[in-house]
């Protein structure tokens, strides 16, 4: 089943990364006074962290071919332009 | 021993002892699938025609009893006469018949599943049950579009683009029931859609035969594999779209509600992210299977076979950043408007290679004239001529006056009928032998041929004319509009036209129905075509081959200096040919 | 276990070794991508509305229950770890771990959902509802003292909902397809070193489910 015979990546550390990088956003979110767009961004980037662990180690795409992980880049800035396009009707 | 869902079911040519419902009504074999599609699909088409019948009865003879009228509830023709509310249903129910339940599924519901695993080698797709449901789901979501129509209030009626808020207010359209089935049945076939998508894609990608390389695929193949994945990516949005409208409907939620807040746009922005996309679903296959049309009927390869599967892949990927241009006059922002304008004239080069790749295989090639070739090259000449239309609407300033015309009703008509439909009568045709061992009546298709090219040009180029001298569309009586009045003999002659060209189909329906049962047995390859389906008695057994075939070269090998007939099927192999390099794999007794 | 069945799950083609997945993972993948697409269309949808709503959004907290939604949060994470190990024991041939892991991402799917529902039954209880706030509910109060702005309120219900809603909805599908193969597949030891792709599949899509969770968390509760 697994073409490529690895050892199986540290699961129980990235875990611990999740829960650290959820504190993380939690503290972020209700205790620091920092100014508010800064902060939509920061909690943004800790999600796509986050996220990007889970399909990187818990879905195995670091270990998957090129290809694949190609494959599955395509829907993801489709719907950045979809967003990006509509709210630029309440811009202008 | 576990079976994990989607093991294709190895085929042998014994004898086949699956009980009738199993062989022909919960079918998993991804030809009857692509059969059952076709008999569901022809009978919606058949609805949305008479639909359309209606509409050019009340445009061509307005507030005038309408024969058969009589038939029809007082809630829809009171005294045969149609009431501006049915006629809006109309309008709206011809669309979505004609693009959700006709087109989509005759293109991708039948040749995807019924050329895909033929095509490329396979004993079938790699979920076949996946593919059932597929089918199965379909059918529900046209049977609730179909109901829809009978509810006491009526069918939806915001126009098949459904535009929020008119179609999220029952108060305000008069649809309820109706409104909620078409979102109801709209998201059903959306799941249906997703699934086949899955099966199309994955078989593509990992059961090609041996030999069977990306650049050897038909471009009939390479068409279905770019369309099923627009599908994929497309039906989803369109699916949350027509959740948050039936919301909007029925627990008062409040997306496309500009009095709460939400924006009326975002309906159009979410439908028309998906309805782009659409459209090149429903024109790719015909494409694809022209190509292969026109390749056999000049005995000629394709030119530039590898620019046409860029074009393919070109339109696929532009086809997402377009659309815009259905929403020039909607109010959006003009810089994004104008963004939308560029992309859109750019989609037209990828169209425009293909154009000029099939007159290319065209010039100079053994040119046979046969029903399938006919109606293959009609599709050029008619779809260039949509094309056209499509430039003049690509330009913004110009759109300002022609969007909401009949000169848009033209372009999609041009493009849809002139190209899609007349590229399903040529496949159809042409598969008719491998489906049903027999051949449709050459002669009739002729005929048919013929007098659809005649009246379907009576009817709708004028509407060119119409729309330029700016009749709107979905409107109810053109004689309530004095500056109408001097078009109506043109709305008269059209409406005309469209009954004779409804009428002539009677002879393709006859012609497909009669030869089912009294058509000519078929020899094994009538159109003496490369493709591997071909190498399949006809009609092709379940579990196609009993070894998957090897194949040795590309599709278009027609005219070959080093074959004695002018085709060069791709499996068979000459003396010089190379194995495959899993063919020693297939050998170690994998398709036993 | 012939070789014929587990080769018909491998790509059979010659030279090029293409995704290099087999059938069920990569019709599991590329159904992934078209969920990518419908979430888009609704989170999508949220992200625009919300940009261009009247007034001030609800400030993180106000309206919904973020303790409460940081410890389920919590759980769904655990519950891809624990899908995760499932997947790696049978992978090393241990059918003990298998069924012990398997069982407890169930459980805590399964918790997931129970909390999500009384969540929302929490919230309807306070007044807030798809339409958004019902009159005469302690959030109707919060809105006369000005605590809570109205104007964006109806959006917020709307998108809150549908979001998290069919969010739920598929982890409910994922935890029923779980119950399904641990009963008649995990339990029983049909599920081997070498033939084991129903476990990594549905692996797959338990971690999609999560993956949504953890942007939907962050975007709808914590901004």
């Amino acid at each position: 089943m697994e073409s490529v015979q690895h050892k199986h990546p540290p699961y129980l550390l990235i875990w611990l990364y999740l829960f650290l990088l959820t504190a993380a956003e939690l503290g972020l979110a209700f205790q620091l006074p920092i100014a508010r767009n800064i902060k939509l961004l920061l909690l943004l980037g800790l999600a796509v962290w986050k996220a990007l662990l889970v399909a990187m180690f818990f879905m195995h795409l670091k270990f998957e071919r090129w290809n694949l992980r190609m494959l599955l880049i395509i829907p993801l800035p489709l719907a950045v332009i979809l967003v990006l396009a509509v709210i630029t009707e309440k811009i202008w | 021993m576990t079976t994990v869902a989607g093991t294709p079911h190895v085929g042998h040519a014994h004898s086949d002892d699956r009980s009738f419902l199993r062989k022909y009504i919960f079918s998993t074999d991804h030809k009857i699938i692509g059969i059952q599609f076709l008999f569901v699909s022809l009978f919606f088409l058949f609805v949305g025609g008479l639909l359309a019948m209606q509409i050019r009865w009340q445009l061509g003879f307005p507030n005038q009893p309408m024969p058969g009228g009589k038939l029809l509830p007082e809630t829809m023709a009171p005294d045969g006469v149609i009431l501006p509310e049915y006629y809006i249903q109309l309008v709206t129910m011809h669309g979505t018949f004609m693009v959700f339940f006709a087109v989509m599924p005759l293109l991708v519901g039948v040749y995807a599943n019924f050329l895909i695993p033929l095509k490329l080698g396979a004993h079938d797709m790699a979920f076949p049950r996946i593919n059932m449901a597929s089918f199965w789901t379909a059918l529900l979501a046209g049977l609730v579009m179909l109901s829809s129509l009978f509810v006491p209030e009526g069918a939806a009626r915001a126009g098949w683009t459904m535009y929020a808020p008119l179609s999220a207010r029952p108060d305000l359209s008069g649809a309820g029931l109706g409104q909620q089935m078409w979102c109801i049945a709209i998201v059903l076939l959306g799941l249906s859609s997703i699934l086949g998508s899955l099966n199309y894609i994955t078989t593509v990608i990992n059961m090609r035969a041996p030999g069977m390389t990306w650049f050897r695929m038909p471009l009939s193949i390479w068409a279905l594999f770019i369309t099923a994945i627009l599908g994929l990516l497309a039906l989803p949005v369109l699916s949350g779209a027509a959740i948050m409208l039936l919301f909007d409907q029925t627990i008062g939620t409040h997306f496309f509600d500009p009095a709460a807040g939400g924006q009326a746009l975002l309906w159009q922005h979410l439908f028309w992210f998906f309805g782009h996309p659409e459209v090149y679903i429903l024109i790719l296959p015909a494409m694809g299977m022209v190509s292969d049309m026109i390749a056999n009927g000049s005995r000629k390869p394709i030119f530039g076979y590898h620019s046409m599967v860029f074009a393919i892949i070109g339109i696929g990927f532009l086809g997402w950043i377009v659309w815009g241009h259905h929403m020039f006059v909607s109010g959006m922002n003009p810089t994004l408007g104008s963004s939308f304008m560029v992309t859109t004239m750019i989609i037209a080069v990828p169209s425009a290679i293909k154009t000029f790749n099939w007159m290319g295989t065209m010039w100079r090639g053994n040119l046979r004239f046969h029903v399938p070739m006919m109606h293959a090259v009609a599709f050029v000449a008619m779809f260039v001529i949509g094309g056209l239309s499509g430039i003049f609407m690509a330009a913004t300033p110009v759109d300002m006056h022609i969007h909401d015309t009949y000169f848009i009703v033209a372009h999609i008509h041009y493009v849809l009928f002139g190209g899609s439909l007349f590229g399903l009568f040529g496949a159809i045709t042409f598969w008719f032998p491998k489906m049903f061992g027999r051949m449709m009546h050459q002669g009739w298709g002729k005929v048919h041929f013929w007098l659809t090219l005649l009246f379907y040009n009576l009817t709708f180029f004028p509407m060119h004319i119409l729309g330029m001298a700016g009749h709107m569309r979905r409107i109810y009586d053109p004689t309530m509009y004095d500056f109408l009045k001097p078009y109506q003999p043109m709305n008269q002659f059209i409406s005309v036209s469209a009954f004779l060209l409804f009428a002539v189909q009677a002879i393709f329906a006859l012609n497909f129905l009669v030869s089912l049962f009294r058509g000519a047995k078929a020899p094994q390859n009538p159109w003496q075509d490369n493709g591997l389906e071909w190498t399949l008695p006809n009609p092709a057994p379940h579990g196609n081959w009993e070894r998957v075939p090897n194949v040795y070269r590309g599709p278009y090998e027609y005219s070959h200096p080093n074959a004695t007939e002018d085709y060069l099927p791709q499996s068979q192999k000459l003396p010089g040919d190379p194995e495959p390099a899993a063919a020693s794999r297939a050998s170690q007794g994998r398709e036993a | 276990m012939t070789t014929a069945n587990t080769d018909a799950m491998r790509p059979p083609f010659p030279a090029e070794r293409g995704v290099d997945a087999y059938n069920t993972k990569l019709g599991m993948w590329v159904f992934l991508a078209s969920e990518v697409m419908f979430f888009t269309a609704l989170i999508g949808s949220y992200i625009i509305l919300r940009f261009g709503a009247p007034g001030e959004w609800a400030r993180p907290g106000v309206v919904l229950n973020v303790p409460v939604t940081a410890f389920n949060t919590f759980l769904l994470i655990c519950s891809s770890v624990s899908m995760v190990k499932a997947y790696a024991s049978i992978a090393d041939g241990d059918q003990r771990m298998l069924k012990i892991w398997f069982l407890v991402t169930i459980i805590c799917g399964a918790a997931f959902v129970g909390v999500q529902g009384f969540e929302y039954y929490h919230l309807i209880h306070r007044g807030f509802l798809p339409s958004g706030v019902r009159e005469g509910s302690e959030l109707a109060e919060l809105v006369a003292k000005g605590t809570l702005s109205e104007a964006s309120l109806g959006l917020y219900g709307s998108t809150f909902y549908t979001m998290t809603g069919f969010h739920g909805f598929h982890v409910t599908c994922g935890v029923i397809s779980m119950i399904y193969l641990y009963f008649t597949k995990v339990l029983p030891g049909k599920y081997t070193q070498q033939n084991h792709g129903g476990v990594e599949v549905v692996g797959l899509y338990w971690h999609f489910v999560d993956l949504v969770w953890i942007i939907l968390f962050t975007i709808v509760y914590l901004i």
